[in-house]
């Protein structure tokens, strides 16, 4: 076991000179203020101490001191501390050593600060671009206080993402950008030979909204959440609940207790679904139908219960700085005890059938195998990484919400290929009802709002993290003035995982290929708004929500 | 009256592949899927409505011309086929083999609509059609050859009938479980729909077609489903001759259904295999096939 001392003293000991500050405002979060010149050796020497990966959040600062400032976040898993490095390099020469060579999960991080706020990373493997559209103009860094956040560069034509090269002998099948594996759009292209795979390209972002932009420039404290809510379909609730904690922390607020559980009952009624879904979806990338339709029938009954407590199936709108919105009542409890003791019983029977079907082994066990070192050298995260033998979970490590008090196993298993990820999922979703049973058994009384007055002093920073079905989330967020963040930024399991599935693919069949994407549970964020384009005359033209309402409602109204 | 036969097995066919398709349907959504089901009417609805969309086609002459060639040789094996058990005008022209190679030509038909489209996903798709089609097809040439070994006759209506003629021997009952076991692959499902793989190559062979192409390739699926099932009754299913044309051919339809059953619960009861994985399958297969022949030689 670490302690934040024995950190600051291993950090102090060997970079005396480049150490600026140290900053721990809670006994789980330590910021360390470095020389730009040191930051390669002392995240590698955070990951020698046990440290793992996290994310890197870059902004903007030049109204401040004419610097962008860059911050590596690390995991101390076992001793439950967050490390971020922060440092700084003058706007006018913004480049850094990058931290990529060593930890190839930075890979997408620094590259999306190469786009986004024309930092520069010496030693980078790939810096190629990765979230700006193909004709976005040079030199234009839409991350920076300068540029607005409504600004529309105009359309350039004939411009495209340059792919690698297929190794030699092999052929590129595309996949993507809409492909029925993927659901969302990104573009996968798969080097073949023959039908194993020999590599690919992956080409994603399609659908970047710029919602931290957006968030940083235009909402308030307590609208984001609604916002953040919508980045993910699925796992809405774990973003804003690892908003909400992001704010509690920079204000320094302690939210009721009963708002606590009601949030861990929230986000995992959000992991029993979510499990559900992509057992089921996972049955259909690999044929079987049956799973499918079986582990959605069994899913329904807690899409209805969502919308009896919420109003929605999903995007609940539950969570915001300072508690929750709705109450779980005695009623509501006593349904909430009948629907998860149906789906225990009736997922059983699903667990039975699916760990006894030889025909699910033969196209799950052994495919998009990588080892636990790999799996730890991509920082990959949630069902992915522990179905690697990788044991990690935020829920347990980084306990917050009411997940002290709760018994729970983190299941792990060592097959190290797809097969893992659906018993450790299908184990989770166990685990998930006996949570919400002692929930609902221990909830405390009290209120289920804190007072938030929405006056968080200005330059605090806080990181959280919360155990989405996919992994863990994380989010960084510095405050700012006027009501807002200065920065957020978000981390969705998917942008760790993403980045180690070219190496689940290597030497893998095509034919595994939607399995060993689809086991990630890939979630490319997206909510995207509807662009309609007269064909003849190229002009687009925007539907507002409040449109296709109205054209909906003309449909229902002509009996279409 | 023998061209009356003829028309009876075309007409048969075209009328009832689609519906058969909708019990397949049925039965999956109901009986294993927990669900409602389309309509048993809804296959007839597809093509209908496939016949009334825009054809697009990349402008060469072979890809227009594959689901033409695809339908006319499934059609043809058909006319030749004893339903009812009864021989037909056209039986004396041809022999089993004219129908081995009637029944390859459909599915050269479909591979050359893939390749002629030159999509990535089709290319993939018709190389595991072609394996698939070079390794079950010696199940089915098996099958015919261990009937024509009994008669010591190529004839059609000869052969076919004769398999079960002394009763289940073991290569009969060895052939039989064959047979089922190569079903799937013949008609196309789980667990060995893998050249179609919707997934992953987006329906194959068939990616770049529309509208009536499509619609014919559709009708030459079911109908080549319904063949295969069909052959399976008349040379596995001992005749029971009512002595009335029209009744043997409803008693022979009634099994034809209880396949498609069969067919419907093994389809949505298995993931799909990998092509890898299947040859193994295919190759077991073959072996037991020319083992039951050999047996037959032997009268065992």
């Amino acid at each position: 076991m670490l302690t934040i001392e024995e950190i600051k003293k291993q950090l102090k000991d060997k970079y005396q000179n480049s150490i600026k500050n140290f900053d721990s405002p809670y006994s789980t979060r330590l910021f360390v203020d470095i020389d730009k010149s040191k930051v390669r050796d002392i995240s590698n020497e955070i990951i020698r101490m046990g440290g793992r990966y996290l994310v890197s959040v870059g902004y903007d600062n030049i109204a401040r001191d004419k610097t962008l400032g860059l911050i590596h976040n690390f995991s101390m898993d076992r001793d439950d501390i967050f490390v971020s490095v922060r440092t700084a390099a003058p706007v006018d020469n913004p480049e850094f050593d990058s931290i990529t060579p060593d930890i190839p999960n930075a890979g997408w991080s620094e590259r999306e600060y190469i786009d986004l706020l024309g930092m520069k990373f010496k030693g980078h493997p790939k810096p190629k671009k990765l979230i700006l559209a193909d004709d976005w103009p040079a030199g234009v860094y839409p991350l920076r206080k300068d540029v607005p956040w409504n600004l529309m560069p105009p359309a350039a034509e004939d411009v495209a993402y340059e792919l690698d090269e297929a190794p030699e002998g092999c052929t590129t099948i595309p996949v993507g950008p809409f492909h029925p594996t993927l659901h969302e759009p990104a573009h996968f292209a798969v080097f073949v030979d023959g039908e194993t795979i020999k590599g690919c390209d992956y080409r994603g972002f399609m659908v970047h909204r710029g919602i931290e932009k957006l968030c940083q420039t235009q909402l308030t404290y307590n609208e984001i959440p609604f916002v953040a809510e919508r980045i993910c379909g699925i796992c809405g609730s774990v973003h804003a609940a690892t908003y909400a904690q992001c704010v509690e922390f920079a204000a320094g607020l302690k939210i009721s207790r009963r708002a606590e559980y009601i949030r861990t009952i929230m986000l995992e009624i959000e992991r029993i679904h979510s499990h559900l879904l992509w057992l089921g979806i996972a049955g259909h990338l690999i044929g079987f139908d049956t799973v499918f339709m079986q582990s959605w029938r069994v899913r329904e009954a807690i899409m209805w219960y969502s919308e009896k407590l919420t109003g929605n199936r999903k995007t609940y709108g539950m969570i915001v700085a300072g508690g929750v919105r709705r109450d779980i009542t005695p009623e509501l409890a006593d349904e909430l005890r009948s629907v998860i003791n149906t789906i225990d019983k009736e997922l059983m029977v699903i667990y039975k059938a699916v760990a006894g079907d030889t025909s699910i082994h033969r196209r799950t066990k052994g495919v998009g195998c990588i080892t636990t070192e790999e799996a730890k050298l991509w920082s990959l995260v949630g069902p992915t990484a522990r179905a690697r033998n990788v044991d990690i979970d935020s829920r347990r490590d980084h306990p917050y919400a009411a997940y002290d008090e709760m018994q729970f196993d983190v299941p792990v298993v060592d097959s190290c290929d797809v097969w893992g990820t659906v018993v450790v999922r299908i184990l989770e979703t166990f685990e998930a009802i006996k949570i919400i049973r002692q929930a609902l058994d221990k909830m405390p009384a009290g209120p289920i709002m804190t007072e938030f007055d929405e006056n968080v002093t200005p330059m605090r920073h806080a990181i959280s993290a919360v155990e989405a079905p996919r992994g863990e989330a994380v989010h960084y967020l510095i405050s700012g003035e006027e009501n807002r963040p200065e920065r957020w930024r978000v981390r969705a399991p998917t942008y760790p995982n993403l980045q180690g599935v070219p190496a689940m693919l290597l030497n893998d069949q095509f034919a595994d290929l939607p399995i060993i994407i689809g086991s990630i549970d890939p979630c490319f964020s997206c909510t995207d708004r509807v662009v309609k384009v007269d064909v003849r005359s190229g002009a687009m033209s925007h539907l507002s929500s409040g449109d296709l309402e109205k054209i909906s409602r003309a449909k229902k109204t002509a009996g279409r | 009256m023998d061209i009356l036969y003829i028309v009876v097995n075309i007409l048969v066919f075209l009328a009832l592949a689609p519906f058969f398709e909708g019990v397949v349907r049925r039965v999956t959504a109901r009986v294993v899927q927990s669900r409602q089901g389309p309509p048993l009417a809804q296959p007839y609805w597809d093509i209908l409505k496939l016949l009334g969309k825009q054809n697009l086609s990349p402008g060469n002459l072979a890809f227009k011309i594959a689901p033409v060639v695809a339908l006319a040789s499934i059609l043809s094996v058909i006319m030749f086929l004893p339903l009812g058990y009864r021989e037909n005008a056209l039986s004396q022209y041809a022999d089993v083999i004219t129908l081995i190679y009637l029944l390859t030509l459909g599915g050269v038909a479909c591979l050359l609509g893939a390749i002629s489209s030159k999509n990535a996903y089709a290319l993939v798709g018709s190389s595991r059609e072609m394996i698939t089609m070079i390794m079950v097809e010696p199940v089915l040439a098996m099958t015919l050859i261990l009937g024509a070994v009994k008669v010591k006759s190529l004839a059609i209506p000869a052969s076919v009938l004769s398999v079960t003629g002394a009763g289940y021997g073991a290569s009969v009952i060895i052939m039989l479980v064959v047979y089922l076991m190569a079903l799937q692959a013949f008609v196309g499902r789980q667990p060995f729909d893998i050249a179609e793989a919707e997934v992953e190559i987006l329906e194959g062979p068939f990616i770049e077609y529309s509208g009536p192409n499509l619609a014919l390739f559709k009708y030459y699926m079911l109908l080549k489903q319904m063949f295969y099932a069909a052959l399976f009754v008349i040379v596995f299913i001992p005749a029971i001759k009512t002595g009335f044309y029209g009744l043997d051919v409803l008693i022979q339809l009634g099994f034809v259904l209880l396949v498609y059953v069969l067919i419907a619960v093994l389809g949505s009861t298995h993931p799909r295999l990998r092509i890898d994985q299947a040859q193994k399958i295919y190759a077991v297969l073959i072996v037991a096939s020319l083992v039951a022949v050999g047996l037959s030689v032997y009268g065992i």
